[in-house]
C-alpha cells in the first residue's frame, strides 16, 4: 500500500492540473490588436496613410509579399496599374503583347465577368472605401474621447483626416461608377461582417459623392504647387477638381449634363495656383514632385515606397524593342505597351510638338499587325525614372516618380470642353491655347476660335495619353463601343468592329453576384 | 478528509455484509497457464472460463478464477487468432485446480497487438479500418523519410515525395478532406503528437519527420478510418500514423546490431529542351536579328548541373532485454548528396528507449528520447529553371566575366548561367530537433483491471536556414544585387496526457468491456526571426554575416497554440464475435474565437465476426471472416493562428507612404471572420476483412465516405462587408467517396527448405468532390495553381461539382493531323467556344481532369530460398493529370524574341509551332498514370564466426513506363510539372549484422 499512495497523490495532483487547465485562448503577440492599436496617438495618422498607399502599394511588404487584396498576382492587382489597364487598353491608345490573365481580352474589348483585372479593381475601389468607413468609425470624436485622446492638436489633425479620407473614398466612388455604374453604396454606418449590403444606382452614388466633396472642402487643407505639407494629399483643389470630373461626366453617370458646374470647378482648381510646367516631360518624370502642375498624385519612393504598379509599371512596361533601359532610369525594359496607330495619328509627328518629342521609333512599326510583337506601334516612354534635368533615381527597380492622377492641364481641358458643350465661362480658348503653347513652346499652333467639342477629344488624346483618363472620355464622347470610332483589335478583329453591347461599362465580377445575391449584372454580360 | 474516510468505512462495512451473502455456495479457485502450442510462448490477454467466471491471463501467461463453484465444469480457453481450447474439471471445494491449456494458432496475426489511440487491440478485434506495417515488410533500399518506409504497402494511402533526397513529403489518407487546412495526417511517435495540429512539426530544411531514422523504426499503424481515428478529435480528419520505435522488450540479452549501406543515385529523365542545332535553327527562323549572338556552343545544361549522388548509412544500436527492463540505444549517420549538383543532406541521430518494470509489474515506466540534426543543402531556388532556359549554343565558362561564368550581357531579363549560380550561390538549413516522452501506466491493485496513464512529452526543434545569392549573378545584376534570407525558427510544444483504462477480468454482461478516458493538454510556443536583405553591398561574407545592404527588413513572428482535450472510449466484446467501439472527444483550441473554441467528435463502430459463428465453422477454408461498419465524426484545425483575431499589421521599411514630407509607416487592418470553426468530417466505413487457410489469404475490403463541411476557404466576400476581398471562413462542402482492397498471401504452403514466396496486393480508389463553395452552391469558382510563365495565371480551379484543384484550361482544336491549331487572329479556330459567344475569354475555360490519382495500385513480393531472399515493389497510378508547365512555358517562339535573350525552348514546339505561349491550352494536361518498379531487392544471409550477418542490394525506381511526356508523373500533389527536382534511380548495396 506504501507503494501506491505516491502514485495516488501523483494522480491526484494531475487531475487538479488537468481541471485548471481548460481555457484554451491565447491572444497574439508579435502582432497589434484592434484593442490596443489606437492607443497609441499615432495610429491615426498611419491609417490614414495606408488609405492613400492603397492607391499606389499592393500591400504591407515592399514591394510584395503581403498584399491587401487576393485572388490576383500581387503587383497587377495594384489599384493604379489595374485602373490604367482598365483606361487604356481597350481604347485607341495602348496595347499590350503580354498573355497574362485578363489583358489579352482587355485589349480587344471582349473581356467577361471573370476577367481577373477587372475583377481586381472592382475590388481595389471596395477595398479602399471599407478602410476609409472603417477609419471614420474608428476616429470619431466620441472614441478618441472614449481613448483619452485629448490632445487638442491631435484631434484638430483627426478632423482633417477624416475630411481626407472621405475625399478618398469619393474618389474610388467615382471610379467605381464610372466603371461598374450600379454599385453598393457603404459608408461608416454600415456595421463590418454585416449582410451583404444591395445595390445602389450610379445616379444615387454621384449624389452622395458630390455632397461629400462639398461637404469637406471646408476641412481640407488649402494647399499649393509642390508644397511639402500637402503634396500627395487631398486639398480643396483636389476636391474641386473631382468634382469637375464628376459634373463633366454627369450626363453619362444620371442622364443630366451638369457643364456649368464643370466650369465652375475646374476654375476653382485654375485659381488655387497650379501652373503649367514649361518642361512638359517634367511632370512625368522622377523629380515631379517639383513640378508646379500636379494637383493630386499618388506618391512612390524608391527607397520607401516600393510597388510593381504605378509608375513601376508604367515606366518599365512602355520601355522595350531597341530602347535602353538606362535611358529611362530603370534596370531594364518589361516590352509591354505601345501605341496603337489611332493614337500616334493624332499627333504632329515633324518634331513642332513637344508632347511626341520622346516617342521611340527605332525598330517600331506604326501599325499593330500583331499584339504579341512589341515592335508593332510606336512606342512612347512619356515616364521616366530620371529626373528632368537627366539625373538618376535613387535605384533602378522601383522608380521615384509619382503618379498624376489630376493636374492642371486636365483641369484646363475640362474648362474648355465644358464651356463648349455650354457650360459657359469666358476662358475657355484662353485656356486652350495655354496648352497648345506649352506643347509648341510658341503661339503656331494657337487657335484662333474655339474648335468643334472632337477636337477637344483629340487634344486631350495629345495631353493626356497614358494617363488613364481615355475610356471615360472615349464614352463621354459616345465612341467607346460604338462602329462610329474604329481602331486596331477593338471588338478583336484587326481592323476594328463595334464593341458588344454594354461594354460602356465593366461587369461587375462573377463570384461577386454570388457573394452578394442583392447584385444585378450589367446589361449585356 | 474526514468525510471521505466515513465513506470509506461505510462501503467496506457493506463489503462485509455482502461477502458472506456470496459465500452460501461452497466455491473453489481455479489456475493456471495459458501458452502457445507452436511456440511454447505465454499468451497474454487470453480469455478464460469456467462455469459463468472469467478472467484475462496476465503477461505471462497465468491466470486466476476465484469463486467457481463446486462440480464438474469445462474450463475454456480463447483467444483470437488461435483455436479454443478445453478441459472438463471437476472443481472440488477450497483445493485450487490447476489447468494449464495450450492453444493451437490458427490465425495468429490476428492476435497481434495493434496500438490504436491511446491503448492497444488485438488485430482480430479492431472495429475500424487499421492497418500496421512492421519493420520487416517496410520498403528496402536508401530511404531517409520515415514515410517511405510504407509506400504502396497500405491501401487509400498516398506518399508523394518531390524527389530531393530527404524532400518534403506528403501522405493523403483517402483523399484531401480540406482546400484551406493541411491535409496532411496526424503524426504520432511514440504517444508525443508532432506538429501543432497534423503534419509533421518544423524543419528548416526537406521533411520534418527526418529527424526519425528509419532504422529505429519497429511499427508504422495508420489509422485510415475516421472512427478509428476519432479518439484524436480535431486533428483527425486526415487520419492519424502512429510510429513506433524499436525498444529493447522482448530481446533477452545484450544485443548489437550494426547495418551499413553505400548508394548511388542518378538522373532519370529531365526536360525535354532544343538540343544546340534545333535552337540555332529555330533563332534563325524566328527571331533572326539574334542570330549573331549565338555562339555555336554544345552545351546540354542538365549534364553540367547533375550528377551521380553518392550516399552511405551507418546505424549501430545496442539493446538489452530482461525480466523486467529493456533499453535501446542507437546512433545514427546518414550523408546523402542530391541527383543535382549542391543538393544533399546530412543527418546525425541519435535514440534512446529505455523501459522498466517495479512493483511486481504494477508500475510500468518507459521513456523515448530522441534527437537528430540535419544538415540540408539545397540547389539554388533558380538552377533547374535556367538549366531548362539557358540557349544550349551557349558556353558555360568565360574566364574574362567578373564570376568566371558566361552570361548574357544584358540589363533586361534572360535566363542565366545555371553553373554560376550553383558555384556562386547556396541554400542551407539546419535542423536539431529532440522529441521525447515520459510514460507510466500503474496497473492499479485496489481495482482490478484499472491502469493509470500518463505521458508527458515534448518535441523542440530550432531551425536555421540560410539563403545566399552573390550581387554579381547575372540575375542579380540586372535585380536585386544580391539578396541575403536568414531565418532563425524555433519551436517547442509539450503534452500532457492522463488518462485511465479499465480492463475488468470479469464480464459485464454477456462480454468483455474495455473503457478509457482522459485528458490531454497540447502547448506549442514557435518564434520565427527573419532577416531579408537586397542590395548587398559584399559578397564576402556568404550566408555567414550580415553585410551592409540597400534593405534589410527584419520581421518577428510568434505565435502561440493550445488545445485542451477530454476524450473517452467504451470498446466491449462479446465472445470476440461481436464487437463494438464508441469514443467521444471533446477539443478546445486556441486556433478559434471563446464561443467556438470546443468541439465535439464522436464515433462508433461495430464488427461482426462472422467466422466465429458455430454455423460458419470449417466452412470454405475460412479463418477469418469480420464485417465491420463504423460512423465518425472528425475535425480539422491544422491551419495557422489567431484566424479570427482582428488584428493590424504595420508596413515595412518599404511600403511606407508619403505624406507631409515624410514617410509614414502604414497600419492595416486585418480581414476576419470573429466566428469561425472546425471543419468537419462525417465518415463512414464499411469493411470485410477475410482470411483463408489459417490465414494463408488474407486482406480486406473498405467502401468508406467522407463529408466534409464547413470547409474552411478564404473565399471572395460580398464587397463592402469586410476589410478584404477574401476572408477565411466556414463556407464549403467537399466529398471523398473510395474502395480499398488489400491481399496478402504465401503462394506456397511454407516448408522449410523450399521457395517462400509472399505477396501482397493493394488497390485504392479515391474520388473528390468539391460539393460547394457557399450555401447556395451556385457555380462560384476560386482559381489555384500558379505555373511559371506569364504573371499570375492560375491553371486550376475550386469549383462546385469537380475535384478540388481540376485543371481549368480551355479545350484545344486540333487539325486532320492532329496537330493543336495555331490562330491567334481567331481565337475560335484554336479554342472551343464554350459558351457559343463568339468570343474566347475565361468563360471558354472549363475543368478538364485533376492530378489526384483515380487507383492506386501496389504490389510487393518477397522470397526467401535458403539464404537468400528477394523482393521487388510495384506501383501503379491511373487518372492522375499533370499541367506539364515547362513545356507550356517554353514551348513558345515568342521566347526568343522579345527584349529578353533567347530562352530555349521545350521539344513540344517543334509540333505545335506556338509563337504566343498557350498557357492555358488543355495540350498541356497530360495523363501521368505509370507504372513503376519502386524497388528490387536481393539479400544473402550466412554466418561468420557464428555471427549472422545479411549483404544486400537494392534498386530503387528501377523503370517507369508512362506516357507521361514531362520530367515525373508522380512529382508534387498539386500535379503542376514546373522545373521539378529529377527523380533519381538508386542503387544500394548494404550489410547488416548481429551480435
Amino acid at each position: 500500500m506504501n507503494r501506491t499512495i505516491p502514485i495516488l497523490s501523483l494522480t491526484a495532483l494531475l487531475s487538479v492540473a488537468a481541471v485548471a487547465c481548460t481555457d484554451p485562448t491565447v491572444a497574439p503577440k508579435s502582432t497589434v490588436t484592434s484593442a490596443n492599436i489606437f492607443n497609441d496617438p499615432n495610429s491615426y495618422l498611419a491609417f490614414l496613410a495606408k488609405i492613400y498607399g492603397g492607391l499606389i502599394v499592393t500591400g504591407q511588404r515592399g514591394p510584395d509579399g503581403n498584399p491587401d487584396i487576393q485572388g490576383i498576382d500581387e503587383g497587377f492587382g495594384e489599384y493604379l496599374r489595374l485602373y490604367w489597364y482598365l483606361q487604356e487598353m481597350p481604347t485607341d491608345e495602348a496595347v499590350i503583347g503580354w498573355n497574362d490573365p485578363g489583358l489579352p481580352t482587355l485589349n480587344t474589348g471582349t473581356w467577361d465577368a471573370g476577367n481577373s483585372m477587372v475583377n481586381a479593381m472592382y475590388y481595389r475601389v471596395f477595398y479602399q472605401i471599407m478602410l476609409v468607413n472603417e477609419f471614420l468609425r474608428q476616429s470619431t470624436d466620441a472614441k478618441l474621447a472614449e481613448r483619452g485622446q485629448n490632445d487638442p492638436v491631435l484631434i484638430n489633425n483627426v478632423h482633417q483626416y477624416r475630411a481626407e479620407a472621405r475625399f478618398l473614398r469619393a474618389l474610388s466612388y467615382w471610379h467605381g461608377i464610372d466603371l461598374f455604374a450600379n454599385i453598393p453604396l457603404v459608408t461608416e454606418n454600415d456595421a463590418l461582417g454585416a449582410t451583404p449590403p444591395q445595390q445602389a444606382q450610379r445616379a444615387d452614388i454621384y449624389a452622395y459623392a458630390v455632397s461629400e466633396l462639398n461637404a469637406i472642402i471646408p476641412d481640407l487643407p488649402t494647399g499649393a504647387p509642390a508644397d511639402a505639407a500637402t503634396y500627395a494629399r487631398a486639398t480643396k483643389a483636389a476636391a474641386h477638381m473631382l468634382l469637375a470630373k464628376l459634373y463633366l461626366n454627369a450626363g453619362v453617370y444620371t442622364g443630366t449634363a451638369n457643364y456649368t458646374g464643370a466650369v465652375t470647378e475646374a476654375q476653382a482648381v485654375i485659381s488655387a495656383g497650379y501652373a503649367l510646367e514649361p518642361n512638359f516631360r517634367h511632370n512625368f518624370s522622377s523629380d515631379n514632385n517639383t513640378s508646379n502642375e500636379l494637383v493630386f498624385v499618388a506618391a512612390q519612393d524608391g527607397g520607401n515606397t516600393q510597388t510593381w504598379g504605378g509608375m513601376t509599371f508604367l515606366i518599365h512596361a512602355g520601355c522595350g524593342g531597341s530602347m535602353s533601359a538606362g535611358d529611362y532610369g530603370i534596370d531594364y525594359c518589361w516590352g509591354g505597351y505601345r501605341m496603337k496607330q489611332q493614337l500616334y495619328a493624332m499627333f504632329d509627328t515633324t518634331g513642332n510638338d513637344t508632347r511626341s518629342a520622346f516617342f521611340h521609333t527605332a525598330g517600331q512599326q506604326v501599325n499593330v499587325d500583331n499584339i504579341g510583337d512589341y515592335s508593332n506601334g510606336i512606342a512612347a516612354p512619356k515616364f521616366t525614372n530620371k529626373t528632368s534635368g537627366g539625373g538618376n533615381g535613387q535605384q533602378t527597380t522601383m522608380v521615384d516618380t509619382d503618379f498624376p492622377i489630376f493636374r492642371l492641364a486636365d483641369a484646363y481641358l475640362i474648362y474648355v470642353e465644358a464651356s463648349i458643350r455650354g457650360g459657359g465661362g469666358a476662358n475657355a480658348l484662353t485656356y486652350l491655347n495655354a496648352i497648345r503653347e506649352r506643347a509648341y513652346g510658341n503661339t503656331s499652333a494657337n487657335f484662333a476660335t474655339l474648335p468643334p467639342v472632337d477636337t477637344i477629344l483629340a487634344e486631350r488624346g495629345r495631353e493626356l495619353m497614358f494617363e488613364a483618363s481615355r475610356r471615360t472620355d472615349l464614352v463621354r464622347f459616345g465612341l467607346f463601343s460604338t462602329a462610329t470610332y474604329l481602331w486596331a483589335w477593338k471588338g478583336g478583329i484587326v481592323g476594328g468592329q463595334a464593341l458588344p453591347t454594354g461594354r460602356d461599362l465593366y461587369p461587375l465580377p462573377g463570384n461577386e453576384l454570388i457573394a452578394n445575391p442583392n447584385l444585378q449584372q450589367n446589361p449585356g454580360y | 478528509m474526514r468525510r471521505f474516510h466515513h465513506c470509506m468505512c461505510a462501503l467496506l462495512a457493506l463489503s462485509w455484509i455482502a461477502l458472506p451473502l456470496q459465500a452460501q455456495q461452497p466455491t473453489s479457485t481455479v489456475r493456471g497457464r495459458i501458452t502457445d502450442h507452436s511456440s511454447q510462448q505465454p499468451i497474454a490477454g487470453a480469455t478464460v472460463a469456467v462455469a459463468g467466471r472469467s478472467a484475462l491471463t496476465q503477461s505471462d501467461g497465468r491466470f486466476t478464477i476465484t469463486g467457481v463453484p463446486v462440480g464438474p465444469a469445462t474450463v475454456t480457453a480463447r483467444m483470437v487468432g488461435y483455436a479454443q481450447a478445453s478441459q472438463p474439471v471437476n472443481i472440488t471445494e477450497g483445493e485450487p485446480l490447476a489447468v494449464d491449456l495450450a492453444l493451437v494458432p490458427q490465425a495468429i496475426n490476428l492476435s497481434e497487438i495493434v496500438v490504436t489511440g491511446y491503448g492497444e487491440q488485438r488485430a482480430g478485434n479492431i472495429t475500424g479500418a487499421v492497418s500496421s506495417v512492421a519493420d520487416s515488410q517496410f520498403n528496402p533500399g536508401r530511404v531517409l523519410s520515415p514515410q517511405l518506409l510504407i509506400q504502396n504497402k497500405v491501401p487509400g494511402v498516398q506518399v508523394v515525395d518531390n524527389n530531393d533526397p530527404g524532400g518534403g513529403l506528403s501522405i493523403r489518407i483517402r483523399g484531401a478532406t480540406s482546400a484551406t487546412a493541411s491535409n496532411e495526417p496526424l503524426y504520432v511517435v511514440d504517444g508525443v503528437p508532432l506538429g501543432t495540429g497534423a503534419g509533421g512539426g518544423l524543419s528548416a530544411g526537406r521533411d520534418p519527420l527526418n529527424y526519425l531514422n528509419p532504422g529505429d523504426i519497429e511499427n508504422i499503424t495508420v489509422l485510415r478510418d475516421a472512427s478509428s481515428a476519432a479518439i484524436y478529435g480535431s486533428n483527425a480528419a486526415n487520419g492519424v500514423v502512429i510510429i513506433t520505435t524499436k525498444s529493447g522488450k522482448g530481446r533477452s540479452g545484450a544485443h548489437i546490431e550494426f547495418n551499413t549501406n553505400a548508394s548511388a543515385s542518378q538522373v532519370t529523365r529531365v526536360p525535354d529542351m532544343l538540343n544546340a542545332a534545333q535552337f540555332a535553327d529555330a533563332v534563325a527562323t524566328y527571331a533572326p536579328t539574334r542570330v549573331d549572338s549565338l555562339l555555336g556552343q554544345n552545351t546540354s545544361w542538365f549534364d553540367e548541373i547533375d550528377r551521380t549522388g553518392y550516399g552511405q548509412q551507418y546505424d549501430v544500436s545496442l539493446s538489452n532485454g530482461t525480466g523486467d527492463m529493456g533499453y535501446r540505444l542507437s546512433l545514427g549517420y546518414q550523408k546523402q548528396h542530391g541527383i543535382i549538383s549542391a543538393s544533399s543532406v546530412d543527418r546525425l541521430s541519435l535514440g534512446i528507449n529505455y523501459e522498466q518494470s517495479v512493483f511486481n509489474d504494477r508500475l510500468h515506466v518507459s521513456t523515448n528520447v530522441r534527437g537528430a540534426r540535419s544538415v540540408d543543402k539545397f540547389t539554388p531556388g533558380d538552377v533547374l529553371g535556367n538549366a531548362a532556359a539557358m540557349a544550349p549554343t551557349q558556353p558555360v565558362l568565360n574566364p574574362g566575366s567578373p564570376t568566371g561564368y558566361w552570361d548574357w550581357n544584358t540589363t533586361n531579363a534572360s535566363p542565366s548561367n545555371p553553373v554560376a549560380s550553383l558555384a556562386l550561390a547556396s541554400d542551407q538549413g539546419t535542423t536539431w530537433r529532440s522529441v521525447g516522452n515520459i510514460q507510466a501506466a500503474y496497473h492499479a491493485s485496489f481495482v482490478e483491471g484499472l491502469t493509470a496513464n500518463i505521458n508527458l512529452g515534448y518535441d523542440l526543434t530550432k531551425a536555421d536556414r540560410q539563403i545566399f545569392y552573390p550581387n554579381n549573378l547575372a540575375a542579380q545584376v540586372r535585380q536585386g544585387q544580391g539578396y541575403l534570407e536568414l531565418r532563425n525558427n524555433s519551436q517547442g510544444n509539450s503534452v500532457l496526457d492522463t488518462y485511465l483504462d479499465y480492463t475488468p477480468r470479469q464480464t459485464y454482461g454477456p462480454g468483455m468491456l474495455n473503457l478509457v478516458g482522459g485528458y490531454s493538454y497540447q502547448q506549442s510556443h514557435a518564434e520565427y526571426p527573419l532577416l531579408v536583405e537586397r542590395g548587398l553591398t559584399s559578397n564576402l561574407l556568404g550566408d555567414n554575416g550580415v553585410p551592409p545592404a540597400l534593405n534589410v527588413t527584419p520581421t518577428k513572428t510568434v505565435t502561440d497554440y493550445k488545445l485542451i482535450s477530454f476524450f473517452g472510449r467504451a470498446n466491449y466484446n462479446i465472445n470476440d464475435r461481436y464487437l463494438a467501439g464508441i469514443s467521444i472527444r471533446q477539443d478546445g483550441s486556441s486556433r478559434f474565437g471563446p464561443s467556438h473554441q470546443w468541439g465535439t467528435f464522436p464515433a462508433v463502430s461495430l464488427g461482426w465476426r462472422i467466422s466465429q459463428e458455430p454455423f460458419m465453422q470449417g466452412v470454405g477454408g475460412l479463418s477469418d471472416l469480420k464485417l465491420r461498419a463504423s460512423w465518425a465524426q472528425t475535425g480539422n484545425q491544422a491551419f495557422g493562428d489567431y484566424l479570427y483575431y482582428p488584428t493590424y499589421t504595420y508596413s515595412d521599411a518599404l511600403t511606407k507612404v508619403q505624406i507631409g514630407g515624410q514617410f509614414i509607416t502604414t497600419i492595416r487592418p486585418s480581414a476576419v471572420d470573429e466566428g469561425i470553426h472546425w471543419e468537419k468530417t462525417t465518415a463512414y466505413d464499411v469493411g470485410l476483412d477475410y482470411g483463408f487457410s489459417n490465414q494463408r489469404f488474407s486482406g480486406s475490403i473498405d467502401w468508406y465516405q467522407k463529408n466534409t463541411s464547413d470547409l474552411l476557404f478564404n473565399v471572395p466576400v460580398a464587397a463592402g462587408t469586410n476589410l478584404g476581398n477574401f476572408v477565411t471562413t466556414n463556407i464549403g462542402q467537399m466529398k471523398n467517396t473510395g474502395l480499398e482492397f488489400a491481399l496478402s498471401m504465401k503462394v506456397f504452403e511454407p516448408r522449410p527448405g523450399r521457395v517462400n514466396w509472399d505477396a501482397s496486393f493493394t488497390a485504392s480508389h479515391n474520388s473528390n468532390e468539391l460539393v460547394g463553395i457557399n450555401p447556395s452552391k451556385s457555380v462560384a469558382r476560386i482559381l489555384t495553381g500558379n505555373i511559371s510563365g506569364g504573371v499570375g495565371n492560375l491553371v486550376q480551379v475550386l469549383q462546385p461539382g469537380v475535384p478540388i484543384n481540376s485543371f481549368f484550361v480551355f479545350q484545344q482544336r486540333y487539325d486532320a493531323q492532329g496537330k493543336p491549331v495555331y490562330d491567334p487572329g481567331t481565337p475560335t479556330n484554336m479554342y472551343v467556344d464554350q459558351n457559343a459567344d463568339g468570343l474566347i475569354n475565361d468563360g471558354d475555360r472549363r475543368p478538364f481532369h485533376d492530378p489526384s490519382p483515380k487507383w492506386i495500385f501496389g504490389h510487393t513480393s518477397y522470397l526467401t530460398y535458403g539464404k537468400f531472399d528477394g523482393g521487388f515493389t510495384l506501383r501503379a497510378y491511373l487518372g492522375n493529370w499533370v499541367y506539364n508547365n515547362v513545356a507550356s512555358a517554353l514551348g513558345a517562339y515568342q521566347n526568343l524574341t522579345g527584349s529578353a535573350m533567347p530562352a530555349n525552348l521545350q521539344a513540344s514546339v517543334l509540333k505545335t509551332e506556338f509563337i504566343v505561349p498557350q498557357y492555358y491550352s488543355d495540350y498541356y494536361v497530360e495523363d501521368g498514370s505509370f507504372l513503376r518498379m519502386d524497388n528490387i531487392t536481393l539479400g544473402y544471409s550466412f554466418n561468420l564466426k557464428n555471427q549472422p550477418l545479411r549483404l544486400y542490394g537494392t534498386v530503387q525506381n528501377a523503370f517507369t513506363i508512362t506516357g507521361y511526356s514531362g520530367v515525373d508523373p508522380t512529382s508534387g500533389l498539386n500535379g503542376i510539372d514546373n522545373n521539378i527536382y529529377p527523380r533519381a534511380r538508386t542503387i544500394t548495396t548494404g550489410l547488416s549484422a548481429r551480435f
